[in-house]
C-alpha cells in the first residue's frame, strides 16, 4: 500500500503542518503540539476524507487552542494574564474555572499531594540524570508559594473569580494535556454525531489517549507508545478499546546521589521527591482526565502506589521504583 | 477486630472509588460520552420465511421477508423492511353450501367454477403476490424527545396501499417513563378483477338469462379507494430493572370502499314449500348478492402489554387488547408467552386466545322475504362470531453475541359460530372450522 501523505491547511506559527495518510484502513492524522507528537486515528472509509478532514481541523484546533491558551512559554494568553493578576481577585473564564474545580478535586482526594500551585518548584529542581541535589534552604524557600488552600476562587452571580496571592503559580501542564485529549475526541464525537456519521476515532497527544470505543470493524485499536518500563527508547503495543490512558512519572527524569535515586515526583509539602514512588504508572479510565489524574495520584502514593491503584478497580500498568 | 478494618478498607475503597469516577465529569461537562456507540453495530438484519398452510389445503402463502436495521447511534436508526408474499389457494366466497352444485362465476366475468353439493363455496381463482416496502427513521430530539418518521408502499395487482406515519415520545423520569403520539395515514386503492361490485346488487351466474344484465348492472367503475387514519397514545413505564409496562389507547378511522370485492352473500328461500331452506331462485338461477359494507369505521382499542424477566433470566410477556367498533364488533385478543432461556438456545412458546362478537351487518344468509329491504350486510366470516385459538413455539439459536437462528411453528385453529339456518339449510355446515399451521424459519445477524 502506498502511503499517500497529504498536508492538511492548517497553519501554526510554530508548529508543522499537520499531515493525513489513509493507511491500514484508516486515517492518521499527525501533528505536533505541547512539545508532544500527537496524531488522531480516525475509522472512516476512503472517500470520507473531505469528513476526515473536517473532524480534524476541528480537533486540531481545539489542542492548539488549549495549548495557546494555557501554555506557560507564551505571552499574552490566559495563563499569563492570570499570572499578571495575581494579589487581586480577577475574574476568570468558565472553562478555567472548570480546571480549577477539577484540580481541587484532585487536591482533596490525595489530601494535598496533587496541588497544582507546585510548578515553582522546578526552579531548583532539574531531573537530568545528574547527581545535582537543590540546597535544603532553597528548597524551603519556595515552600511559601506553594499550596492549593493558599489560593481562593468563586463564583459571583455567573462570573468566576480567583485570588491567586502574588508569587504563587499555577502549573495547568499536569492537567492540560489530557483535558486536550477528551476536548478533541468529545468534539469529533459530536460533530459526527450531529452529521448521523457512525465514528470510531482516537486521539493520541504524546502518549496520553482516549478512544470512542472499538473500531468498525470490532477490532480494538492498537497503539504504540513509549514503553514506559525502558529507559532505552522502545514501543510497547497497547490495545485500546475504550475510554482513556495516561501515564504519569518519567523513568529517564531522574536524580542519582550516594546510591540514592531522587525521583521527578515532588511531595508539595515537604519539596523533596516521594519515596520509593514507582518509576511510572499507566492507567486506563472512562476519560483522559480521569486517566491521568489517577496515575498522578498513584505516584503520589510513593510505596503505597499500587495499593492506591488496586483500590480503583482500574487497569493500570506500573513500573517499579 | 480485623473484620472491622477490612470493612473500614473497603469503605474507603468505595469513596475513593465514587470520587474518581466523579472527577472530571464536569471538566467535560457538555461533550459526548466516549464510550457511546462503542460496540454498536451499524447493521442489523433479520430475514425470514413465513409459509402459512391452512387445513384441507385451502390457502398457502409463503412470504420472505428482509428487515434491516442502519445504526447511527443508540438511538438514531433507519429500519428498512421488504416483504413478498404469494398466496394461493381457496378462499370462501361467502356464499352457504347447498344440497344442490353450486355454480359461480369468476370474479373477472369470464370463467366459473362449481361448488358440489354439500361443500363450502370457495373461490378456488385466488392467488395473489404482494410486495411491501416500509422504511421507518427514528431519532431523540434532545435529550427529552424523540421522533419517528416513516411510509410504506405494498402493492398487489388489484390493491396498493400508500401510508405515512409518525410517533412523537416524551421521556419523563428519568426515561422511566415515556408518552408516545403517534399518527397514521393511509390511501389505498383497489381496482378489483372485472370491475368494482356494487353493493347488494344481483351477482352473475354463468349460463343464466341474466348473466350479461346482471354482470353489467353489478359493475360501477373499475376502482374506488380508502383512507385510513390512526391515532394512538401510549405511555410505557419501567416498573423495575426488569418490568416494564405498557399502555395504548388507538383510534382507527377508515372510510371509503370498505366492501370486500370478492364476498357475496347467499338469499335462502323463506317460501314455504319444497325449496324451503335452498337457493333462492329468481328468473331461473340462484340469487347471490354482492356484500355491502358501510363507507365508514371507526375502531378503538385499548391495549395492555407487561414484560417480566424472572431471576433466572426467563422472559414473560402478557398482552391483553380490547377492541369495539361503530360496526358493533367487539374484541378480545390474550396473548401469552414464555421464553426459557437455556444458555445458546431458548424455547418459547405462545398461547393466543381472540374472540370477537359479529358486526351489527353481518348474516351469514339472507332469505327471500327481507333482502330487498337491506342496507348493508356481509356473509363474511373475519366479521362474525369468532373465536381463535394459537399455539405456537419459538426456537432459537443464538450463533453468536448478535446473531441467531431461529423458528417458529404456530397452529391456529379458528371457530365461528351463529345462526344455524332452517328448512334444507340445516343440514349444511354453515360454519366449517379453520385450521392452518405457519412456520417461519429467520436468521438474525
Amino acid at each position: 500500500m502506498t502511503k499517500n501523505i497529504q498536508q492538511l491547511p492548517l497553519h501554526h506559527e510554530s508548529h508543522p503542518q499537520p499531515e493525513l495518510t489513509f493507511q491500514q484502513g484508516f486515517f492518521q492524522v499527525s501533528f505536533q503540539s505541547m512539545a508532544s507528537d500527537c496524531e488522531l486515528l480516525i475509522d472512516l472509509p476512503e472517500d470520507r476524507v473531505g469528513m476526515v478532514k473536517h473532524l480534524a481541523d476541528i480537533a486540531i484546533r481545539e489542542v492548539w487552542r488549549i495549548e495557546q491558551k494555557y501554555s506557560r512559554y507564551l505571552q499574552e494568553n490566559t495563563f499569563s494574564r492570570i499570572h499578571q493578576h495575581s494579589g487581586h481577585w480577577q475574574e476568570i473564564d468558565e472553562e478555567t474555572y472548570r480546571l480549577l474545580e477539577f484540580a481541587d478535586q484532585g487536591w482533596q482526594i490525595s489530601d494535598g499531594l496533587f496541588d497544582l500551585t507546585s510548578g515553582v518548584l522546578r526552579k531548583v529542581w532539574s531531573f537530568n540524570g545528574g547527581d545535582q541535589l537543590p540546597e535544603a534552604t532553597a528548597v524551603k524557600a519556595l515552600l511559601a508559594d506553594i499550596g492549593w488552600s493558599k489560593l481562593d476562587y468563586r463564583t459571583v452571580g455567573n462570573k468566576a473569580e480567583l485570588l491567586l496571592p502574588e508569587g504563587m503559580e499555577l502549573d495547568f501542564g499536569g492537567i492540560g494535556k489530557e483535558y486536550a485529549v477528551d476536548r478533541a475526541l468529545g468534539l469529533m464525537l459530536a460533530e459526527a454525531q450531529a452529521d448521523g456519521t457512525p465514528l470510531s476515532v482516537l486521539v493520541n497527544l504524546g502518549g496520553d489517549m482516549a478512544c470512542s470505543g472499538l473500531r468498525q470493524n470490532g477490532e480494538s485499536w492498537k497503539v504504540a507508545i513509549e514503553r514506559p518500563d525502558s529507559e532505552q527508547s522502545s514501543l510497547a503495543l497497547l490495545s485500546l478499546s475504550g475510554g482513556g490512558l495516561a501515564t504519569s512519572g518519567d523513568s529517564r527524569r531522574f536524580l542519582l546521589k550516594d546510591g540514592v535515586r531522587y525521583s521527578h515526583v515532588l511531595n508539595p509539602k515537604t519539596g523533596w521527591p516521594i519515596q520509593d514512588a514507582p518509576r511510572s504508572i499507566t492507567v486506563a479510565a472512562p476519560s483522559c482526565v480521569q486517566s491521568g489524574l489517577i496515575a498522578t495520584l498513584a505516584l503520589l502514593q510513593g510505596d503505597k502506589a499500587e495499593d492506591f491503584l488496586r483500590a480503583t478497580g482500574l487497569r493500570y500498568w506500573l513500573v517499579p521504583a | 477486630m480485623a473484620v472491622t478494618k477490612h470493612k473500614k478498607i473497603a469503605q474507603n475503597d468505595r469513596a475513593l472509588k465514587a470520587m474518581l469516577a466523579s472527577a472530571g465529569c464536569a471538566l467535560l461537562a457538555g461533550l459526548p460520552t466516549q464510550s457511546r456507540a462503542a460496540e454498536l453495530d451499524n447493521w442489523d438484519f433479520d430475514t425470514a420465511a413465513l409459509i402459512y398452510a391452512e387445513g384441507d389445503s385451502r390457502v398457502s402463502a409463503f412470504e420472505p421477508v428482509v428487515n434491516a436495521t442502519r445504526n447511527f447511534d443508540s438511538e438514531t436508526k433507519l429500519n428498512l423492511k421488504l416483504a413478498f408474499d404469494t398466496l394461493t389457494g381457496a378462499s370462501p366466497n361467502g356464499a352457504t353450501p347447498s344440497d344442490q352444485a353450486q355454480t359461480f362465476a369468476r370474479p373477472s366475468g369470464k370463467g366459473s367454477y362449481t361448488t358440489s353439493a354439500g361443500d363450502q363455496p370457495l373461490d378456488d381463482t385466488f392467488r395473489d403476490s404482494r410486495g411491501a416496502f416500509s422504511a421507518t427513521w427514528s431519532a431523540p430530539l434532545g435529550r427529552d424527545w424523540a421522533y419517528s418518521a416513516g411510509g410504506y408502499l405494498s402493492s398487489e395487482h388489484d390493491y396498493q396501499s400508500l401510508g405515512a406515519n409518525g410517533t412523537l415520545s416524551r421521556y419523563l423520569n428519568q426515561k422511566n417513563t415515556t408518552l408516545t403520539f403517534g399518527l397514521n395515514l393511509s390511501a389505498d386503492s383497489l381496482n378489483p378483477e372485472g370491475g368494482l361490485p356494487v353493493g347488494l346488487s344481483r351477482a352473475p351466474v354463468p349460463g343464466s338469462s341474466t348473466f350479461s344484465t346482471d354482470l353489467s348492472n353489478s359493475r360501477d367503475g373499475s376502482s374506488d379507494n380508502k383512507q385510513i387514519v390512526d391515532v394512538v397514545l401510549g405511555v410505557t413505564q419501567v416498573i423495575d430493572r426488569k418490568t416494564l409496562m405498557q399502555f395504548n389507547y388507538s383510534l382507527s378511522s377508515s372510510s371509503g370502499y370498505l366492501n370486500d370485492p370478492y364476498k357475496i352473500v347467499s338469499v335462502i328461500d323463506d317460501n314455504a314449500g319444497a325449496n324451503y331452506g335452498g337457493n333462492f331462485v329468481k328468473d331461473g338461477s340462484n340469487l347471490y348478492l354482492y356484500e355491502k359494507r358501510p363507507d365508514s369505521r371507526l375502531k378503538h382499542a385499548l391495549f395492555w402489554q407487561g414484560k417480566r424477566q424472572l431471576d433466572n433470566g426467563d422472559i414473560v410477556d402478557l398482552s391483553y387488547r380490547f377492541m369495539f367498533d361503530d360496526w358493533g364488533v367487539n374484541s378480545h385478543t390474550v396473548d401469552l408467552k414464555y421464553r426459557w432461556d437455556l444458555g445458546k438456545h431458548y424455547i418459547e412458546p405462545q398461547l393466543r386466545l381472540y374472540t370477537q362478537s359479529a358486526a351489527d351487518f353481518y348474516q351469514r344468509y339472507v332469505t327471500s322475504s327481507d333482502y330487498q329491504a337491506l342496507d348493508e350486510v356481509s356473509a363474511d366470516y373475519r366479521l362474525g362470531d369468532l373465536d381463535t385459538y394459537t399455539l405456537g413455539f419459538r426456537y432459537g439459536y443464538r450463533l453468536s453475541q448478535d446473531s441467531e437462528l431461529y423458528t417458529r411453528v404456530s397452529f391456529y385453529q379458528q371457530a365461528s359460530s351463529g345462526d344455524s339456518g332452517f328448512g334444507k339449510l340445516k343440514d349444511q355446515e354453515l360454519y366449517p372450522d379453520t385450521t392452518a399451521t405457519m412456520v417461519t424459519v429467520g436468521y438474525r445477524f
